[in-house]
């Protein structure tokens, strides 16, 4: 039963994760919930680059270097959100995306 | 890449660990409950990395991801509470759909795993161990074909945008200027 970890294996698993992520994206309302959520998906899209880089094109990095990417532009894309969300939270005391239509103020044309 | 019985208990663990913390994070009602599973799903991926053999990646996965993005996360849980981070339960249709939609997903592209045929290495040359670091360095900073010198400058650039943005949107409101 536990037999030893192919490809197949490790590409489910790395699935099974992306799958997760995106059930919590498409039900949570709160947007920090969101963004948790993304950060799973984002996780597991590493994970699967790094199991590619491993089994299928064993002897060069370009995975590991396109992991370190992803990990630098999800560190930049959690930045900006979460810069967003407090703005948007001090504007509107609330993080429900449902109620999120407008990022202005009434009558304005500027944050 | 690690083989044999005490890599495999290890998969094994790491994978069971990293869906049921994964779940939590979905299903959890308290924000901040869901906040500290996801360290647990990222240090799971963690460890799975160092499975593989890719311990430079491990490392900066632990520092970026759970030192770096979950504390800002906590951070911002903490900001945008005010007592209540319990998250209501989603309706019925949203939770339907939402499951609906990841089975969908994960039906194809587990269809599509099991229908491929990649081409693997054998496990001779999986066993082999290439350390990471010295080669990953000289391939982000070549100037040749295969290089990544241009992303790596680029990305330094969106760093810096990301900085200045963040700064810029999440600062108070300043005064009005006479």
């Amino acid at each position: 039963m536990f037999s030893t970890p192919t490809i197949t294996h490790w590409l489910t698993l790395s699935a099974l994760l992306f799958s997760i992520g995106l059930y919590g994206i498409l039900t949570r309302r709160n947007a920090i919930g969101i963004l948790l959520s993304i950060e799973l998906m984002l996780n597991s899209a590493v994970l699967n680059i790094v199991i590619f880089n491993r089994f299928v094109a064993s002897d060069d990095v370009d995975g590991q270097v396109l992991a370190l990417f992803i990990i630098g532009v999800a560190a930049a894309e959690a930045v900006v959100a979460l810069a967003i969300f407090v703005s948007f939270y001090r504007h509107r005391h609330t993080l429900d995306v449902t109620q999120a239509n407008r990022i202005c103020k009434e009558g304005s044309s500027t944050p | 890449m690690y083989s044999g019985t005490v890599a495999t208990f290890f998969f094994y663990l790491f994978a069971v660990s990293s869906v049921v913390l994964a779940l939590g994070v979905v299903l959890g009602q308290r924000l901040l409950r869901s906040a500290v599973c996801l360290i647990g799903v990222l240090g799971s991926s963690a460890g799975l990395t160092i499975i593989l053999g890719f311990e430079f990646v491990a490392g900066i996965q632990v520092l970026v991801f759970i030192g770096g993005i979950v504390v800002l996360l906590l951070f911002a849980i903490m900001m945008t509470s005010e007592g209540h981070t319990f998250e209501r339960q989603p309706s019925f249709a949203r939770r339907a759909f939402g499951s609906l939609a990841a089975a969908a997903f994960f039906a194809v592209t587990f269809s599509v795993y099991m229908n491929a045929s990649f081409p693997v290495a054998t496990p001779e040359a999986l066993a082999v161990s290439h350390e990471g670091a010295d080669a990953i360095g000289r391939k982000l900073l070549s100037n040749e074909r295969d290089g990544y010198i241009v992303p790596f400058e680029v990305i330094s650039l969106l760093l810096l945008a990301a900085l200045i943005g963040g700064i810029v949107i999440a600062r108070k409101q300043e005064l009005k200027e006479e």
